[in-house]
């Protein structure tokens, strides 16, 4: 292990690790703009520059390994001028203003040229040129806005294996975007938002509906419910300076009630109900598989997140049969809200507006679809990120900190547990399997504390089996059967899973695939910055919220029984199929 | 069918099969000679020769080969890059070496008939030499003299898609040695012991390299040649590649099997299409001879080669973004470490050297490390090519060994600059280099002196510039280029190239400020140490170098909005009258003179020179020597219109006056009736003040009327310019000498609000030899005033007069009119250095005078205390000095003396201010004289100012005026707080111009003059004036720069 000093201090530290890693490890925070936490360093910014002694030049510490016997300093004027010549340089052709720029106050080129202290900028001259991009339902693009970082562009390649965003042109027209230049809307985007969640400044972010649902919330005339997904409790307050990993389960339905919401419900009701139906589809098609013996695709897919599927459209449609043909939660609750809950209170579907609350952009994608209308208008109306609500309570003037608890409105705010954990990688697999067991075998899934472990760690691609024992006589062809299932999140692990299946390797049966590292509560509409950190400490606190409710699994509900009772009758039945399912297209790149 | 070399054996047996058709190549004529070789006729066809036309000259040879039934005896090869590029298309008769240059289809006839049938060698196409003499053969000419081609060995020499020639000339002998017998750590021994450095640019270490990558863990390793050369002007590859391509394959081959790879790659840009060609062809044939692929030469070597085109990013040329873009994403740089000897292309050890280096590893293999060695410098071994490219006559490739002084580059090999215009500066190393200006024409081109001058050898780039280049403009131009090519990755480059291009532009359009320069230095400086790759640490480099060496240059755009060099638009209305140290408006007068307008010309004239007739007669005319048509054909005769239109002047004809009651009342003193204090006293009168001027002698003229001779501006037209300013309110006081009849304080006391000094640099400077105070010797300007103020003075019969500047010149010619029998002019330098105009030289020579160059005076001979004669030692030039002139150097000879009764000493003039300010104190500059403010003319007193000589040393009279004009504008800047010089305001000509009209075509003229029998003994005016119809057909050759449609 190489030893040297940093700043007069000795450190040891692995072979291969970077100046700036080990720096951190003896409590030395050096500035940085382009650096990605866990990713192969970028070296772009040139802000964490350090000097080494017996080099001419001072050297970039998020890419350069450390040595044996090197002996570095990381604050001295030499390397202070350096850093705010770099810092002033990138303000200087920052098309930013800042009063009116929604990163103002958690924007990291704001941030650092404070910290560095610049009062003035030494070399003014040509701002970049602003180009507008609003071509998708889900990100705004300002390309006066960037600095060029590129941390988007290693995101969408690297993490996400979409490579939606390259550099472009040269020199002070240096330009990061689709290819050609051209809008977000010509390239096979999954609209995932990750860039946006990594973006220092504000040149992606998400495309804000505020004042649509405030506009809405202002409207005598329409009944504005909300629903909020399972990964906003555990982020949303990260938004007022709690720690990533505070719920604020109680607080969030407070402030929503004061922001004018008529009721407050809660997605994870139609997680349970996604289970039940995805649960039954998983079934459906073992038996015809292993029963019937007939040609039907597996394994089975997950469907809850809009990236994922608009990845499989655009870059493995042959994969498409496979993908469960239930909506997403949030779609499932747009229409229940409009026809079940609509009928209970005595208003039609074109009266109720429904927002969603989500962790993710591409929400706004996919509510925008023109195929979820199964209530006859558009299923849910408006889609609000994490970030946007914090922004909105904000607005609102509403002290978060200091709000009480309450509870949800009933019937579309009850939920179990296992819809809680949809908020995270391998959650909606765990779901799934408890009641899918439950089902088969009457007996609750036979692992501690109904967790399976495999498929709950940050590994991005996991998998784990499952053999079915002693099932009810109506399942009795499943007895002896291994399940296998796959979970992958990050898009660029789902392709190493997706090539992997198509290699004739796995033998899954059910397989899911969210694209945010850590799933949802990674989503790209999440309070920035989400590293390996705050994502399992938002998956602790989804754990937590899933172990301290009583109801653990989807077939127990009560709203979801009465729901099949009342209304849809049974799981893949006839109201089901017309307003809980649908189905997939073949989407060009280009 | 091709037999397949498998064995040394077999390549040698190959090598005596091919070499009969190479001797009339390679043998001297001498050795040719009885050896009845056949004819064979060498065509370049290089990329630079063929982009002139050289295939249409192999065709018409062919041709005319085929018509006379020559096929037998004559050969015409094509071969790759001879390397004078300016002179193409080239071509060689062998063995004679003859050779011919600038070939027109139409001139191959005549090569047959005449010289290949007859034996007559065709003159007109030959070579000429400095003097106009043609030089037959290629040895003979200068620009090959002094290269040492180790690089080039080949091209120019062999067909490079004869792979047998190749071979003939030792070709794969090297490969064959280290397979057979050297162990790879050996073949790096011995690379590394030659002191080969990487020839792309960075000059690291190439036996180091190899050692590196050698030692580096992972397989299978990979050799790549970067051939995407990039340097604006560089093309040494493209032409080793189109030359001798396999060369480099060799180069690689041996590389591999030193550092242990199996593949290679040639990373070459696609913009050089016959190089990709070429080398694809050789890779074929060595393919198909087995000199690549499996088992070569039956040693188990296993290597293969394949061509990878880059679309032509200069950043390409960075060996880890040449890599990437190999590997098929974004040519752009990734961070080292790790470097690519331990993780290059595909992440497995890399290789990576450019085409130069490579090529110089089979001669070196074969030739041995010391014998590489023994070429270059201690820290730079070995030979070097160099792209010669802008100014300078002979452009094209040169290989010479390193360490060769920039200036044998420029003017021994170069031939000089082109037009004969003074050098300025080389830009070296591309836009990652630096200027080298001609203070540093001694500059031993090695890596390590480079460096310490801020420029690098980079890949051999050099591109040579004259004084018509704007060093500001210089900067600007690279600027661009690295925010073209910039990746835009890193920030530094990113944004802080361009924001020094914004700093640049703005200076190029006369809107720099002050602290620009300083903002230059800081963010460039930042740059280097902050950005990315190589590009961006070296893009800031040029306006690093040219800050460092021209700063003045900046300071002129920036504090007085002036391009000295002519060339930023926004600066400049026309090259002449931004050449013009007065600001005279030169195409304006020009222009009315075509209409006959004199009056109004002469008046235009005085806006900013009063002086017209005086510079009519006298003026150096730099405005001549930056008119534009001299691109054209000869520079429009300003100094001649001028001349007459000065003769036209019948009434005085006086300036716009601004009357000022408030001004009148001021008191200001100017001391010195030279052109200096006249011209202030001019322009202070125009703004209504009424200044005196004090004049030591009993006329006004300062030098004008003491030291230049009637002969040159008769005392006439002098006095009646000094009419003309007393006219409008300008005293002048003679006899008043400061220092012996008044002092500055006494000024300050009597109620002068201001005080302009214009006491010229009167005295002469003293030689230091002995006799130097023997009767006999005098100081040339002490003797020109004698004689022309005081109307007398005894000259002598047999007159040396030692100098070479206008004072010597005057001085000579002067005595020979005052009956001198003799008059010898000596001088240490040659003729071309001699600082006198070439005009009066010339005059002085047809007059009679005697010039003896390259003569330094040891001593003056005396019998008695009376010269008898000057002691002279023998110059010779040597190397470049600071001057950037040859530095004159004793020659081994014996000392000689030049009988003489009379020595004149002209070497210089300085200022005694003692005698004048007495205890009074001024602050001085460096060289003695007065310190003043280069914009207001201002010395260290607030209320006194300062001009002309006694100010900037011994310089000419429209100098003088432009520094009395600004002194003038001061003054009334200090007592007013404002600035009023109205006549600094740019005016339009009214005068008609037709843009789309050709250009006259007339011929440049010159004035005529006396005869010479008709000179002696009388100080009549040499130069008679022109007719009216001769003097608008020459204004009207003036292309009119200053138009704006």
């Amino acid at each position: 292990m190489p030893t040297l000093t940093i700043d007069d201090q000795p450190v040891e530290v692995p072979e291969n690790t970077t100046i700036l890693e080990a720096a951190r490890t003896i409590g030395i925070r050096i500035p940085t703009l382009c650096y990605l936490e866990n990713l192969k360093g970028i070296g772009a910014c040139r802000v964490c520059l350090v000097e080494v002694e017996n080099h001419k030049e001072l050297v970039a510490s998020c890419v350069t390994p450390v040595a044996d016997g090197m002996n570095i300093h990381t604050n001295n004027q030499r390397i202070r001028k350096a850093r705010r010549v770099v810092i002033e340089l990138l303000l200087s052709e920052h098309g930013g203003d800042c009063q009116t720029c929604e990163r103002s106050g958690d924007c990291e080129l704001e941030d650092l040229a404070n910290r560095m202290g610049i009062k003035k900028i030494h070399y003014p001259g040509e701002k970049k040129p602003r180009v507008i991009d609003e071509s998708t339902p889900a990100l705004r693009r300002d390309s006066g806005k960037c600095i060029n970082c590129r941390r988007c562009i290693t995101v969408c390649s690297e993490v996400q294996g979409v490579y939606a965003l390259a550099p472009q042109n040269r020199g002070f027209k240096t330009v990061i975007g689709p290819a050609f230049a051209q809008n977000l809307d010509t390239v096979a985007c999954v609209q995932c938002g990750q860039c946006a969640a990594v973006c220092p400044v504000g040149a992606i972010t998400e495309k804000d509906q505020i004042d649509e649902v405030w506009e809405a919330l202002d409207d005598p005339k329409q009944w504005v419910i909300v629903q909020t997904a399972p990964a906003i409790r555990a982020a949303l307050g990260e938004c007022f300076g709690l720690p990533p990993g505070t719920l604020v389960t109680g607080k969030m339905v407070t402030a929503l009630r004061k922001l004018g919401f008529r009721a407050v419900f809660d997605t994870n009701f139609a997680a349970d109900l996604t289970i039940m139906e995805e649960g039954s589809e998983l079934l459906q098609r073992l038996k015809r598989a292993i029963l019937e013996k007939q040609p039907v695709a597996l394994p089975q897919f997950t469907s809850c997140c809009p990236s994922w599927i608009k990845f499989a459209e655009y870059f493995y449609p042959e994969f498409l049969p496979n993908i469960s043909t239930c909506k997403s939660p949030q779609q499932m609750f747009g229409p229940i809200a409009k026809t079940y809950y609509a009928e209970k209170i005595g208003k039609k579907p074109e009266e109720i507006t429904v927002v969603s609350v989500m962790p993710c952009t591409a929400k706004k994608f996919e509510e925008d679809r023109p195929e979820m209308c199964a209530s006859g208008v558009k299923d849910v109306d408006y889609v609000l990120t994490t970030r946007e609500l914090g922004r909105m309570i904000k607005q609102a003037g509403i002290d978060f900190l200091a709000l009480d608890d309450d509870q949800q409105d009933s019937p579309l705010g009850l939920s179990s547990g296992a819809a809680d954990i949809f908020a995270n990688t391998g959650g909606v697999m765990e779901a799934a399997l408890r009641t899918a067991y439950a089902i088969v075998t009457g007996r609750p899934l036979p692992v501690p504390n109904l967790h399976i472990a495999a498929v709950e760690s940050l590994e991005g691609v996991k998998e784990a089996s499952l053999t079915i024992e002693d099932p009810l006589e109506e399942w009795s062809f499943l007895a002896g059967v291994t399940v296998k299932v796959a979970v992958a999140h990050g898009l660029a692990n789902a392709r190493k899973l997706l090539e992997y299946i198509k290699a004739g390797h796995g033998e899954y049966h059910f397989v899911e695939i969210m694209a945010c590292p850590g799933g949802c509560i990674g989503g790209g509409g999440q309070p920035r910055m989400t590293n390996n950190e705050v994502r399992q400490a938002r998956i602790n606190a989804i754990y937590r919220e899933d172990e301290g409710k009583k109801l653990r699994m989807s077939h127990e509900n009560p709203d979801i029984i009465a729901l099949y009772r009342e209304f849809l009758g049974q799981p893949l039945g006839e109201r089901s199929h017309h307003l809980l399912h649908t189905t997939y297209r073949e989407r060009s790149r280009v | 069918m091709i037999k397949k070399i498998e064995t040394g054996e077999d390549l040698n047996t190959l090598r005596e099969e091919s070499l009969g058709n190479l001797l009339p190549r390679i043998l001297s004529p001498e050795e040719a000679e009885g050896k009845n070789l056949p004819i064979q006729i060498l065509v370049c066809v290089g990329g630079g020769c063929l982009a002139s036309g050289s295939r249409k000259i192999v065709d018409a040879l062919k041709d005319e080969i085929k018509q006379h039934g020559l096929l037998e005896s004559v050969e015409v090869v094509e071969t790759g890059c001879m390397g004078p590029c300016v002179f193409g298309p080239v071509a060689k008769i062998m063995p004679e070496g003859i050779f011919y240059q600038k070939l027109q289809p139409d001139d191959v006839r005549e090569i047959i008939e005449q010289h290949i049938i007859k034996g007559r060698v065709v003159e007109r196409l030959l070579n000429r030499d400095a003097m106009g003499k043609p030089i037959a053969r290629r040895n003979d000419i200068e620009y090959f003299k002094k290269q040492k081609k180790i690089v080039l060995r080949n091209c120019g020499i062999i067909d490079p898609l004869k792979i047998q020639e190749y071979i003939a000339r030792d070709g794969y002998q090297g490969l064959a040695r280290v397979l057979t017998g050297i162990k790879p750590e050996e073949v790096i021994e011995t690379v590394f012991d030659s002191g080969l450095r990487g020839r792309g640019g960075g000059g690291f270490p190439t036996g180091l390299k190899w050692k590196l990558t050698r030692a580096a863990k992972g397989r299978p390793k990979n050799v790549v040649c970067n051939a995407d050369e990039g340097d604006p002007g560089a093309f040494m590859d493209r032409s080793v590649l189109e030359g001798d391509p396999h060369s480099v394959i060799e180069g690689m081959a041996i590389a591999a099997y030193a550092v242990g790879a199996c593949h290679g790659y040639v990373y070459c840009r696609a913009e050089y299409p016959v190089a990709v060609e070429r080398l694809t062809r050789a890779l074929d044939q060595a393919r198909g001879y087995g000199l690549l692929g499996k088992n070569i030469l039956d040693t188990g070597f296993d290597f293969d080669i394949e061509i990878r085109m880059g679309s032509g990013a200069f950043v390409c040329g960075e060996e880890t973004a040449l890599m990437v873009s190999i590997e098929g994403y974004r040519g752009e740089p990734r961070p080292r470490p790790p470097f690519p000897a331990n993780k290059g292309l595909w992440g497995l050890p890399t290789l990576l050297n450019n085409v130069e280096t490579f090529s110089n590893i089979p001669a070196i293999i074969l030739n041995g490390a010391s014998w590489y060695s023994s070429f270059g410098t201690e820290k730079s071994r070995g030979t070097k090519v160099f792209a010669l490219a802008g100014a300078v006559k002979n452009t094209g490739l040169v290989e010479v060994p390193i360490g060769i002084q920039l200036g044998e580059l420029i003017y021994d090999i170069g031939g000089g600059i082109q037009g004969g215009r003074p050098f300025k500066a080389a830009q070296i190393g591309g836009p990652s280099g630096g200027c080298i200006p001609r203070e540093y024409l001694n500059v031993s081109l090695n890596y390590e002196s480079l460096a310490e001058l801020g420029a690098i050898m980079g890949s051999g780039g050099l591109i040579v510039m004259d004084d018509n280049t704007c060093m500001v403009d210089v900067a600007r131009f690279f600027m661009e280029f690295v925010q073209e090519e910039s990746c835009g990755k890193c920030t530094p480059c990113r944004v802080g190239t361009k924001r020094l291009l914004e700093i640049l532009e703005r200076i190029c359009q006369g809107e720099g400020e002050e602290d620009d320069i300083e903002r230059l230095i800081t963010l460039a400086s930042e740059i280097k140490e902050t950005a990315l790759c190589g590009l961006g640490k070296t893009a800031a480099n040029p306006v690093l170098s040219t800050i460092r060496h021209f700063r003045d240059e900046y300071v002129a755009h920036i504090r007085d909005k002036h391009c000295p060099a002519g060339v930023c638009p926004a600066l400049v209305r026309s090259p002449c009258q931004n050449a013009c140290p007065a600001g005279v408006n030169v195409p304006g007068f020009v222009s009315l003179v075509s209409e006959k307008r004199y009056a109004e010309a002469l008046r235009l004239h005085r806006e900013r020179n009063p002086f017209a007739a005086v510079c009519a007669r006298v003026c150096f005319h730099t405005c001549e020597d930056h008119c534009r048509r001299i691109t054209l054909d000869e520079a429009v005769s300003i100094r001649a219109i001028k001349r007459f239109m000065v003769d036209q002047e019948v009434t005085i004809q006086v300036p716009e006056m601004r009357e000022n009651k408030e001004n009148a009342e001021k008191n200001i003193a100017i001391i010195g009736a030279g052109p200096a204090g006249l011209s202030c006293a001019y322009f202070l009168a125009r703004l209504g003040y009424h200044p005196t001027v004090f004049e030591a002698e009993h006329r006004p003229g300062g030098m004008m009327v003491q030291a230049i001779p009637a002969y040159r501006l008769p005392r006439e037209v002098l006095a009646r310019e000094i009419r003309m300013m007393e006219r409008i309110g300008v005293r002048i006081e003679t006899n008043k000498n400061l220092g012996r009849d008044f002092n500055l304080g006494e000024l300050k006391r009597e109620g002068y609000d201001a005080v302009f000094l214009g006491v010229g640099a009167p005295q002469g400077k003293l030689m230091r030899i002995p006799g130097e105070d023997s009767e006999g010797v005098i100081e040339a300007l002490g003797f020109l005033k004698q004689y022309n103020v005081r109307g007398s003075f005894p000259v002598g019969k047999n007159v040396v007069v030692i100098g070479g500047g206008n004072a010597a010149v005057d001085a000579a010619r002067t005595t020979l009119r005052l009956d001198a029998e003799t008059v010898t002019i000596i001088y240490r330098r040659t003729r071309n250095e001699m600082p006198a105009y070439s005009e009066e030289i010339e005059e002085s020579e047809h007059e009679g005078v005697r010039l003896m160059m390259l003569t330094a005076p040891i001593a003056i001979e005396t019998e008695e205390g009376r010269v008898v004669g000057v002691k002279c030692h023998r110059m010779k030039l040597g190397e470049y000095d600071r001057s950037g002139r040859r530095r004159p150097e004793n020659e081994e000879a014996e000392d000689f003396i030049i009988p003489a009764d009379q020595v004149i000493t002209a070497i210089g003039q300085t200022i005694d201010t003692t005698e004048i300010l007495k205890d009074f104190e001024l602050k001085l500059n460096s060289r003695g004289f007065i310190e003043v403010d280069p914009v207001t003319g201002q010395t260290s007193r607030e209320w006194i100012f300062a001009g002309g000589d006694a100010v900037s040393g011994p310089s000419s009279v429209v100098e003088a005026v432009a520094a009395g004009e600004k002194a003038a504008v001061g003054i009334d800047a200090l007592l007013t707080g404002k600035t009023h010089a109205f006549w600094r305001e740019c005016k339009d000509s009214d005068v008609y111009f037709d843009p789309d009209a050709e250009p006259s075509d007339d011929p440049r003229e010159k004035l005529p003059l006396i005869s010479v029998e008709r000179r002696r003994n009388n100080f009549d005016e040499v130069e008679l004036p022109w007719d009216e119809a001769t003097a608008i057909r020459q204004a009207k050759r003036c292309l009119r720069c200053d138009y704006r449609a």
